[in-house]
């Protein structure tokens, strides 16, 4: 009787009603999807192998696309070409499969509702029997693999719905890795052209002037790319030129614009113009080509060297505030935005500045949010403004971005400070004179300890910074000065903005330079770690002799974060 | 207050640095140490009290680390202060001494 039964069953069930078989079909199927993440090459040729081991006379794969929601027929086998058949979720049996989430078994196609008949018109085929399992994944399905027919004549059964479901899952796998594997890939490409249109951006900031320069800019960008931006250059007059900038909106495209406004400003800025005609001569030609609803806000002026007249001009850029002798002054701008209109004039301001400050900002510093959530405002700029007033130029810069940093940042914030610069010399902290012996050493550390503390440098900062040196006095003690030799050593501390600088003075016979080399550090030896520790601890460090025909001059630096300042 | 004290811990040798072990001292503890090795299977140097130490002390302890190690004997940093520990990882030696939590741990 089974012997009987087994015979008379249809060819198309004996394939797949084998255990061995099936596991070493889905097997196969599985391994052929993880060779590649190719999906034009990969699926069809799984699809003709569902076809062939369920012996169907179709079979066709549909993929919702995420957008729209529309499933559509990608990849077909069989007598009927469905490539590009497109149904809405829960219409035919693909449709149902996918809004239901579960396979659909169609025994009597002509008698059964669900079919969507549109697909055997005009063509003579016939469909008699239908499968369809969902390509499911954890967010849902995400397309449905269907078979027409089966081969032996025979409708689908249970246990052919069930084979499919089976084969259903590594294709929804395989599918999800693609694309989630693209998802990867174009993250990486939009990274690489973000990083490009920042590396071009940063190139356009003007490099910081050595030695006395009346203008002072920086930028803190709140996203990757930054809308602001800022120039400065030098006339053939001896005049300075400067332009701030803001872009309207955020992005790339912003960054481009940025990028180009930028250029632009400089160009129609080269010949010294007035400040009102220059920005004229800017948004006339922006006006040209920007058309998308982007706009520029930027200030543009110029100064002498000692900053004493300044001319400024502004197109849509905040109110520009001056800072002299405790009392603030603002300059509201001369017209619009650039790059809405053609044709228009702009107002200009001419500033005795006479020893004050000018500050711009872009409205990413006005924007800065107070804790409470409220706007921080011109008048919280000018009361951080104050705070800062007795700080020299740069480290009064960076006081004002580390408190704009603490409040929070919506947007980028560009800050310009104009203002007769004046000689900041290095300011001696500390001169300590001690005899060349290593019992005097000890002094020398308090002394230094103590002054480190006073400058509110914190406490494992400190300490790396006295054993460097005191490495360097022992150095001079053991090898400059010698077993014989005696004499002293002086010890300078002194600070230039945000440098120390230690500076260690003897009379000993000139050291060759070139002797002085670190060991490289954790090599278990008694000998060289000295120097080692001081270049690890230090910035820099060189010995030069001192100023009279015997001595050697060891200077050492550290550039102390605004951090390590208290 | 820098000192070295010795003291004897079944059968091994603890020497108990103070202070601020710098040039001006650090060949008395460079002797201590390498003396104790001398007669002693098992030498720790204890430096909970030891607020600087420069490499020239630092040196010392190699040096005492090295002859151990040529002689097979145990010899170990006990309890050492953060002040030390800072500079065996400034020097990138924190890795290379076995440094114990106290003399029980000493005698391993």
């Amino acid at each position: 009787m089974s012997l009987a039964r087994r015979a008379a069953r249809p060819p198309a069930a004996a394939q797949h009603a084998d255990p061995a078989r099936t596991l070493a079909f889905l097997a196969d199927l599985s391994q052929a999807f993880a060779v590649s993440l190719d999906l034009r090459k990969t699926l069809p040729e799984a699809l003709n192998r569902v076809a062939d081991f369920m012996q169907a006379e179709g079979a066709s794969l549909f993929l919702l696309e995420p957008a729209t929601r529309v499933l559509e027929c990608r990849i077909c086998v069989g007598p009927v070409d469905m490539t590009g058949v497109r149904l809405a979720i829960g219409q035919g049996v693909v449709g149902l499969a996918v809004a239901d989430n579960a396979t659909q078994l169609v025994a009597d196609a002509a008698n059964d509702p669900r079919v969507w008949r549109a697909g055997d018109e005009g063509s003579g085929f016939v469909t008699k029997s239908l499968l369809c399992a969902p390509l499911a994944t954890a967010a849902g399905p995400i397309g449905a693999i269907e078979l027409v027919n089966r081969r032996d004549g025979q409708p689908f059964g249970a246990e052919d719905a069930e084979m499919l479901r089976l084969i259903a899952a590594p294709t929804a796998l395989a599918i999800n890795n693609a694309r989630m594997a693209n998802d990867l890939v174009e993250q990486q490409r939009m990274k690489r052209e973000f990083d490009l249109a920042r590396k071009l951006q940063k190139s356009l900031l003007p490099k910081r002037r050595r030695g006395l320069f009346p203008v002072l800019g920086v930028n803190l960008p709140a996203h990757e790319i930054s809308g602001d931006f800022y120039d400065y250059f030098e006339l053939a007059d001896g005049r300075i030129g400067f332009v701030i900038g803001d872009i309207s909106g955020k992005g790339l495209d912003a960054a481009l614009l940025m990028i180009r406004a930028a250029s632009l400003l400089r160009w129609a800025g080269k010949d010294g113009i007035a400040p009102g005609a220059w920005l004229a001569r800017a948004n006339d030609e922006l006006c040209e080509t920007t058309h998308d609803g982007r706009f520029v806000c930027a200030l543009v002026g110029y100064c002498d060297r000692d900053a004493n007249a300044v001319q400024i001009a502004g197109a849509g850029f905040p109110p520009v505030l001056t800072y002299k002798r405790g009392a603030f002054s603002e300059y509201a701008s001369g017209g619009p935005p650039l790059g809405i209109m053609a044709g228009i004039a702009y107002e200009q301001h001419e500033i005795a500045l006479n020893g004050g400050a000018l500050y711009a900002f872009s409205d990413g510093a006005t924007d800065v949010r107070n804790a409470d959530g409220s706007r921080l405002g011109s008048d919280g700029v000018r009361t951080l403004i104050a705070r800062h007033a007795t700080q020299a130029p740069d480290a009064r810069l960076r006081g004002l971005l580390s408190d704009l940093k603490h409040l929070k940042l919506v947007d980028d914030t560009t800050l310009l400070l104009i203002e007769k610069p004046r000689a900041h010399g290095a300011q001696v902290l500390l001169e300590h004179h001690m005899p060349a012996r290593a019992e005097h050493l000890r002094e020398m550390r308090n002394a230094l300890r103590k002054l480190l503390d006073q400058l509110g440098i914190e406490p494992a900062l400190r300490d790396r910074l006295v054993l460097a040196v005191d490495e360097a006095c022992t150095n001079i003690i053991r090898h400059a000065y010698g077993a014989e030799g005696h004499g002293g050593i002086g010890l300078r501390v002194s600070r230039a903005d945000d440098v120390l600088s230690f500076e260690l003075t003897d009379d000993a016979p000139c050291v060759d330079p070139t002797r002085m080399k670190p060991k490289p550090l954790g090599e278990c030896r008694a000998g060289g770690l000295g120097i080692a520790l001081i270049d690890t601890v230090m910035d820099t460090w060189h010995v030069e002799p001192a100023s009279s025909k015997c001595g050697n001059r060891l200077i050492l630096r550290k550039r102390i974060e605004d951090k390590g300042f208290s | 207050m820098s000192g070295i004290e010795s003291e004897n811990v079944d059968g091994a040798v603890l020497i108990r640095l103070s202070g601020e072990v710098d040039l001006s001292w650090s060949q008395q503890v460079r002797h201590a140490v390498l003396a104790a090795l001398e007669s002693n299977p098992v030498v720790g140097v204890e430096l909970s009290q030891v607020s600087y130490i420069d490499s020239s002390g630092i040196a010392a302890l190699v040096e005492g680390f090295q002859t151990a190690r040529a002689r097979g004997s145990r010899f170990a940093l006990v309890s050492v202060s953060d002040a030390v520990r800072a500079v065996l990882e400034l020097a990138r030696l924190d890795r290379v001494f076995l440094i114990v939590a106290d003399r029980a741990a000493m005698l391993g």
